[in-house]
């Protein structure tokens, strides 16, 4: 069961709508800042405009200062329908010429020369948004500035905000939405392609190992190569296996064919002497079978602890003693002298003690069985990064010409009599497995040799 | 049961001069539930129709009704918004044809806000903020003496007016009235409003200080001259109050004149220290919905907005016929006839014109 991680359409989509949110505040917040300044700027001409209307109305007649507030003046002022106004108009002495006299908003009359000035103020408890525009007076019986203060209430400046920032933001939302049913089908089409990949897969045969011979964008074209790859080795494998599983009929069919000859013959001899030769014969032909079992079996195991068994640290040098003693009783009456060179201490690397275990005592019974004349070596030692695992002995050896052909299964030695011709197929597979390698040394002093080299993981960093 | 007809009158006399009020009660029909106060500018007799039709639909509520003057209702209201909701009382309803009061009172934040059905018909000239509603049209209108005035005398609009005074001078001089505007509200902002309108308004003045202007406080009182012939002719008259007296039997002609055509509309607040604020505002949509427009408009203020103008009456076909129409818009711009510096300029003005010998009538301060 595959783990089910969120869809990578709803994922692109989620991050992007994300990024569209901000980006949609952050627009809406700038929306409604200009929006304010906007409305702000456009009631300001008509404060200003209506202050400006009342300052033209103040006069002198030389003792008294007068003001006239025209309608006109209020009539600008009531273009925002809603605000309440407040004004008033002092003469250059501070007196109340008209309007309201709690009216608190400040007159700095030094700053009036430069033209009308706004300020947001509070009157009874309401924010207000004031002008005061200045009219020099120079007949006066104190020659200055009398000043004109005019106050609004902000109702018509909100809503005037409230109005564009609302449009604003539907603008900004609809962009945002559009934006988005664009991103969901951008994000679909791009993964079109996977679909498509899943559709050849689920349409394809059992057998059907092919490459899948699909177009694809730059993005996923590893993918697909990947999966063709992948298909290439499982096809390779595959047609290994096959040719295994057919080998390995042959190979038993072999032997049982000859015991069962073997057994008729026994079956009609009479004379005890042969009887004998042929029950030995036949003892014999059954325990090759047997091994013929037992090498596929082992074969069979190590080929699945190579892909099940995690790595934990092994003491080969251990591994190798104790393997070569097992072995030592398989040099049966002949007088051969075994060895182990190498280190006392452990040596110790990432594999799978069992599937070591075995390739090493494969080949110590391929070195006993065919080689070895008088002298079988095991050496356990250490090159460049890397543990070897060598079996020597002094026996004839391979051909270097057949070197690359004995690893294949059931490819036992031309010459080699009997024997699965498994042994090497094993080491060679334990060797991958391990990430490592089998090679083979021939000396013209010390003899032939089968060389594991193992990967050493206290060399890796 | 008793009717809404069966109302009776209370006319007592509040202690102080300023404060000199009518009260009315009209009792509810069944057990009452509230009492809404009225505090109004404005004949009892006009709005009694009104009050008892309300009655009708909300015959739980007794409505007792203060006829004031205008300035005495302007102090209390504002004093009681200075008083705050905890403290001041002026009544659940304020009625007044001094627009120009209730508009201050609105921009001093002594109103409370409504918005109804009723109030959203408004044109927008007649109500302002929420708070200061409109619901009457009474137009400004020239009152004569059909007996005293010869029909080819009778003018249609000011400039036949100043001619007329100008043709005739001995025959009106001493018989033509209009208001004190220094001491009548509407007076004063039909006067206001008339030299806003047109250039006429300065040469008509001059006439009128020819004349020999007979100035009074009120409506009331000029008419009551017109019905016993003091004068002949009323100008800027309200026509409301006129039709009133003319339905009643007095013998008097009304022209509304041709050249442009003032328009009040009295207006109603609910004040923000207002009780029985609910009823109030019944009581205000009640007057602006179809059914008690149609009653003002038989049997209280007789005009209105879009309608013919009422039979027997002189002018054009309707109030609000192209280009004569000027309502007094209920709005800000009404601050500005509030302006002290501006009213006491223009009285100064008005003042010089109509001269010292205006013959003045009682200084009674009662108003339309």
């Amino acid at each position: 069961m595959i783990a089910r991680t969120p869809s990578l359409f709803s994922r692109l989509v989620a991050v992007l709508a994300v990024v569209l949110a901000a980006g949609a505040g952050v627009l809406l917040v700038a929306a409604w800042a200009s929006a304010r300044l906007a409305a702000d700027e456009a009631y300001d001409r008509l404060l200003v405009g209506a202050a400006l209307q009342i300052a033209e109305t103040i006069a002198s007649d030389g003792r008294e200062v007068s003001v006239d507030p025209p309608f006109s003046a209020f009539e600008t002022l009531g273009l925002s329908p809603r605000d309440r106004i407040f004004y008033k108009v002092v003469d250059p002495a501070d007196g109340l010429l008209t309007g309201d006299a709690d009216l608190a908003v400040p007159v700095e009359r030094a700053r009036l020369a430069a033209g009308p000035l706004l300020l947001d103020w509070e009157h009874r408890g309401q924010a207000v948004r004031a002008v005061v525009a200045g009219r020099y007076v120079p007949d006066a019986a104190r020659a200055g500035f009398a000043a004109v203060v005019v106050a609004q209430t902000r109702e018509a400046r909100r809503q005037l905000a409230r109005t564009l920032t609302v449009k604003a933001s539907l603008m900004v939302l609809a962009m945002s939405a559009l934006a988005l049913g664009a991103v969901a089908v951008a994000v679909r089409a791009a993964l079109r392609p996977l679909g498509a990949i899943e559709g050849v897969l689920a349409a394809r045969g059992p057998n059907d190992l092919s490459p899948l011979g699909l177009a694809a964008p730059r993005e996923i074209h590893l993918l697909v190569g990947s999966i063709d790859h992948f298909m290439g080795r499982l096809a390779g494998h595959v047609a290994v296996m096959k040719r295994f599983i057919a080998d390995a009929a042959h190979q038993i069919r072999t032997p049982l064919t000859a015991l069962a000859a073997q057994l008729d013959l026994l079956s009609s001899e009479t004379d005890e002497g042969r009887r004998r030769e042929q029950l030995a014969r036949v003892r014999e032909r059954t325990a090759e079978l047997g091994r013929l079992t037992n090498q596929l079996l082992n074969h069979a195991m190590v080929i699945h602890r190579a892909r099940s068994v995690a790595l934990s640290p092994v003491d080969v040098a251990g591994l190798a003693r104790r393997t070569l003693i097992d072995a030592v009783q398989q040099a049966g009456d002949r007088v051969i002298d075994v060895g182990y060179e190498g280190a006392d201490d452990p040596v110790t690397i990432p594999g799978d003690g069992i599937a070591l275990r075995e390739a090493l005592a494969n080949l110590i019974h391929n070195a006993f069985k065919h080689g070895a004349a008088s002298r079988l070596t095991v050496r356990v030692g250490r090159e460049r990064g890397r543990v070897l695992l060598a079996v020597e002995d002094d026996g004839p050896g391979i051909p270097a010409s057949e070197w690359a052909r004995v690893r294949e299964p059931f490819q036992a030695a031309t010459g080699g009599g009997t024997g699965s011709g498994l042994g090497l197929t094993i080491a060679a597979e334990v060797a991958a497995a391990h990430g490592g390698g089998l090679r083979f040394e021939a000396h013209a002093e010390r003899g032939f040799c089968v060389i594991l080299s193992l990967p050493d993981g206290e060399a890796r960093p | 049961m008793i009717r809404g007809a069966a109302a009776f009158v209370l006319a007592l006399l509040l202690a102080g001069p300023a404060r000199a009020a009518e009260v009315s009660r009209f009792p509810a029909s069944e057990t009452a539930r509230t009492t809404l106060t009225i505090r109004s500018v404005a004949d009892a007799d006009a709005m009694a129709p009104l009050i008892r039709d309300y009655q009708q639909l909300y015959p739980d509520v007794t409505v007792v009704y203060h006829e004031y003057v205008t300035t005495a209702l302007f102090d209390e209201v504002a004093a009681a918004c200075a008083a705050g909701p905890a403290g001041g009382y002026a009544g659940d309803l304020v009625i007044s044809s001094s627009v120009d009061h209730l508009i201050k009172l609105a921009n001093d934040g002594c109103a409370r806000p409504h918005r109804s059905i009723e109030t959203g018909r408004l044109p927008d000239w007649a109500a302002w903020r929420d708070e200061v509603f409109g619901f009457t049209t009474e137009p400004a209108v020239i009152a004569y003496r059909p007996d005293l005035v010869p029909r080819e005398d009778l003018p249609h609009s000011r400039v036949e007016l100043v001619d007329l005074l100008r043709r005739k001078p001995e025959a009106y001089a001493g018989r033509i009235g209009s208001y004190d505007i220094t001491v009548s509200g509407i007076g004063y902002l039909f006067a206001v409003y008339d030299a806003r309108a047109a250039a006429t308004y300065g040469r008509l003045v001059e006439a009128f200080g020819r004349a020999n202007l007979r100035v009074r406080c009120c409506t009331g009182e000029l008419i009551a001259d017109l019905e016993a012939g003091r004068i002949a002719i009323g100008y800027n008259l309200l026509g409301s109050y006129v039709y009133g007296a003319m339905r009643r039997g007095a013998r008097l002609g009304l022209v509304v004149p041709r050249d442009y055509t003032l328009v009040l509309s009295r207006a109603a607040l609910v004040p923000v220290t207002a009780r029985a604020v609910g009823d109030a505002f019944a009581f205000l949509d009640y007057l602006l919905s179809e059914r008690g427009q149609r009653v003002a408009r038989e049997q209280a203020f007789f005009f209105d907005r879009t309608g013919p103008l009422p039979p027997g009456v002189d002018g054009p076909p309707s109030l609000s016929a192209a280009g004569i129409f000027r309502p007094i818009t209920v709005g800000p711009v009404l601050l500005a006839v509030q302006d002290r510096a501006k009213r006491a300029r223009f009285l100064a003005e008005w003042r010089q014109s109509i001269g010292p010998e205006a013959q003045k009538g009682s200084r009674r301060a009662e108003e339309p």
